[in-house]
């Protein structure tokens, strides 16, 4: 069976990535995509062998057995209104949307079509990750007492740093792989965010935040803190890391989960570099949504999965604004 | 659907069974001298165990060669000659005259020869030969790599200690970087090398090797059985004029986990690191798909590994001890392996 997958916009930089990975996977055909952007979008369908299309309307209209979406924050809605009657699987890039409300409306338009909805959470695909899971699902730690995490990046500039187009920065940006991992580590939920947001804190006149400080509990009773800035510097040798420290009563496990490089300097380029050679977690990520259209089982990584952790970074926000900690769920009328 | 055979179902073997589960492929069954060994894989893996290697090869067409080093020569003729595809684990022979003779003899036969250097199958080395090729290190200078650890314990075999047999650290361990080093920078002019393989310390032994590469670059391998117990290490550096990649599985891992001293019976309070990766990017899975993807892609020879480089391998090896053994530079045009 092949299986025939359309890519919608091109403006999150991870659209290349499953772009590569679409094509490694034999079963599948990348019948086109659609990009705002023509030049861009021209450019793309090129450099990997499939067809331009000048609307999402158009490319919807090829019989999709899924569609992923990659547009800038704020369109995941409208694309997702437009997809969902007109195919049956939709990949969408974190974070689902920029409000709750936004969200809740993607889950119930793909419910009410019947299309499966999964979330782009690639770091559950990361091995380490993985093995970290495993230790826990078996009850090495004991009792967890708390979890301490990063998720650090460079300052992506373009449309991320547009609030009107991403709702958010580093918070919006940086919350949600880490949260998302927490709770199907222990099939919980974030009870309560306390958060100090730091506003042009590390690129002057930047104007919007690019330093978030979590700190959070959950429901199973443990309290952990994740770093969600934009502090590393262009000549950081990558872009960042996922960094996940697990302490309880027997002991500690620590994963980096992108440390699997090799450390690469060249005169040639000017750079210092860290090469990833581990599994590539996209490739995961790709992989598990293919075989999703082609068995019929439902996603591993629901909307409401996306829901829930865009719930803790608007809750940051919230915190911030406050100067205090707030509870969880959020009341859905009030902010959002 | 190829049907496949292994000889040895030792650790080597066991470790290919496991994974050619996982390919499209029929794994017919197994044969070794112990028929204990063969009963026991069977058991994990499937298939059949066979009374003798003449039967194993009547029924397949690819014969995995998975034996003790000194042991490859012989169901490698015998597989040639019955006209079945040939996969060796490395070293291809402990002596050069064996290993060329089974290189002549595949040839002669029409039956294709894949020696498993597996580390050319490894992310982390593949990584770095297209970096090094993408030319962002300039023109290629200096390697050096370090593979090591205590003697194996997990083999309870010895003719891993025995040197007439395994040829020691050189010749099972060090002979993956040297390949991996060729692989990097061409063919090897000379080689010089210490070590402890005549110092009368066995099991223990170690080397520090000195390559001089034909493209002028010069390579630094060390081996080691000599290490303290505890995590084998493997370390690389490659620098050209205008760059350098390092590699060290001691950096710190992806994933620790340290317990409480009364938690952990096996290594209190010592963290047990771990590098995953996914399934199919197992180096060993990638070795043997590669080498079946060849054999089904027609009869033009693909391997990512030649007979040839497999030869040399074992050559530069034996050339390192001869090394060991005299105090002299050995240049490899002139090498010729000793009676000895």
């Amino acid at each position: 069976m092949t299986v025939k997958i359309g890519i919608l916009s091109f403006a999150h930089m991870h659209a290349y990535s499953y772009a590569a990975c679409l094509k490694q996977i034999p079963s599948v055909k990348l019948v086109g995509l659609a990009d705002d952007d023509p030049e861009r979008g021209q450019e793309t369908a090129r450099r990997f062998g499939t067809r331009f299309f000048a609307s999402a309307g158009a490319l919807l209209g090829e019989k999709l057995d899924g569609v992923i979406i990659c547009a800038e924050n704020v369109k995941h809605r409208p694309l997702t209104e437009l997809a969902a009657p007109r195919t049956p699987h939709i990949l969408c890039e974190k974070p689902i949307a920029t409000t709750m409300a936004d969200a809740q409306v993607m889950i119930d338009v793909c419910a009410a079509h019947g299309t499966r909805l999964q979330i782009a959470f690639p770091v559950r695909f990361s091995p380490p990750v993985q093995r970290l899971k495993t230790i826990l699902d078996e009850g090495t730690l004991g009792r967890i007492y708390s979890v301490k995490t990063t998720n650090h990046g460079r300052m992506p500039g373009g449309w991320f740093v547009d609030k009107a187009l991403a709702g958010g920065g580093a918070v919006m940006d940086h919350t949600v792989h880490v949260i998302d991992l927490l709770r199907w580590f222990w099939n919980t939920e974030v009870t309560e965010v306390y958060a100090e947001v730091g506003y042009s804190l590390l690129h002057p006149g930047l104007g919007i935040d690019d330093v978030g400080m979590l700190s959070f509990r959950l429901a199973t009773g443990a309290y952990g803190t994740l770093d969600a800035s934009w502090s590393r510097p262009d000549c950081h040798p990558t872009w960042g890391d996922v960094k996940l420290e697990v302490l309880g009563e027997r002991g500690i496990a620590r994963v980096d989960a992108f440390s699997q490089n090799l450390a690469v300097y060249s005169d040639r380029t000017g750079k210092a570099q860290w090469v990833h050679w581990g599994s590539n977690t996209d490739l995961g990520l790709i992989r598990d949504f293919v075989d999703m259209i082609a068995t019929g089982r439902e996603p591993f990584i629901t909307g409401y999965d996306g829901l829930k952790a865009l719930e803790v970074a608007l809750a940051a926000y919230l915190s911030a604004e406050r100067g205090e900690p707030v509870a969880l769920p959020l009341e859905r009328e009030g902010g959002a | 659907m190829k049907r496949v055979g292994i000889a040895g179902a030792g650790l080597i073997g066991n470790w290919h069974a496991a994974r050619w589960k996982h390919l499209p492929v029929e794994l017919t069954g197994f044969y070794d001298v112990s028929s204990e060994a063969a009963a026991r894989a069977v058991e994990k893996f499937g298939g059949r165990a066979f009374d003798s290697l003449d039967d194993l090869l009547a029924a397949v067409d690819v014969v995995d060669v998975c034996t003790p080093t000194p042991h490859h020569k012989t169901p490698v003729l015998a597989a040639a000659a019955a006209g079945k595809d040939i996969l060796c684990e490395k070293p291809l022979a402990r002596h050069l005259h064996d290993a060329e003779e089974m290189v002549a003899v595949c040839q002669s036969a029409g039956v294709r020869l894949f020696v498993a250097h597996v580390v050319r199958f490894f992310r982390q080395f593949v990584q770095a030969k297209a970096i090094l090729d993408s030319g962002a290190l300039g023109r290629p200078g200096v390697i050096r790599t370090v593979r090591g650890g205590g003697f194996p314990d997990w083999s309870n075999h010895s003719w891993f200690a025995d040197f007439e047999q395994s040829g020691g650290v050189v010749m099972d361990v060090s002979i993956h970087d040297i390949d991996f080093a060729r692989w990097c920078f061409g063919d090897v002019e000379r080689v010089f090398a210490r070590g402890l393989t005549f110092a009368g310390v066995q099991p223990h032994d170690h080397a520090l090797i000195t390559l001089r590469f034909k493209n002028r670059a010069i390579g630094h391998i060390e081996g080691s059985w000599a290490y303290p117990p505890g995590r084998f290490r493997t370390r690389f550096e490659i620098a050209g004029d205008q760059g350098l990649i390092e590699f060290d599985n001691l950096a710190p891992a992806p994933l620790t986990v340290t317990l409480k001293p009364d938690q952990s019976p096996q290594a209190p309070g010592i963290p047990q690191p771990h590098s995953p990766l996914a399934p199919q990017d197992d180096p060993y899975f990638l070795e043997l798909e590669h080498f079946l993807n060849c054999l089904e892609s027609g009869p033009v020879d693909k391997f990512l590994i030649s007979p040839q480089d497999g030869l040399e391998a074992v050559k530069i090896s034996l050339a390192a001890i001869e090394s060991v053994r005299t105090g002299r530079p050995i240049y490899l045009d002139e090498f010729e392996e000793s009676a000895t």
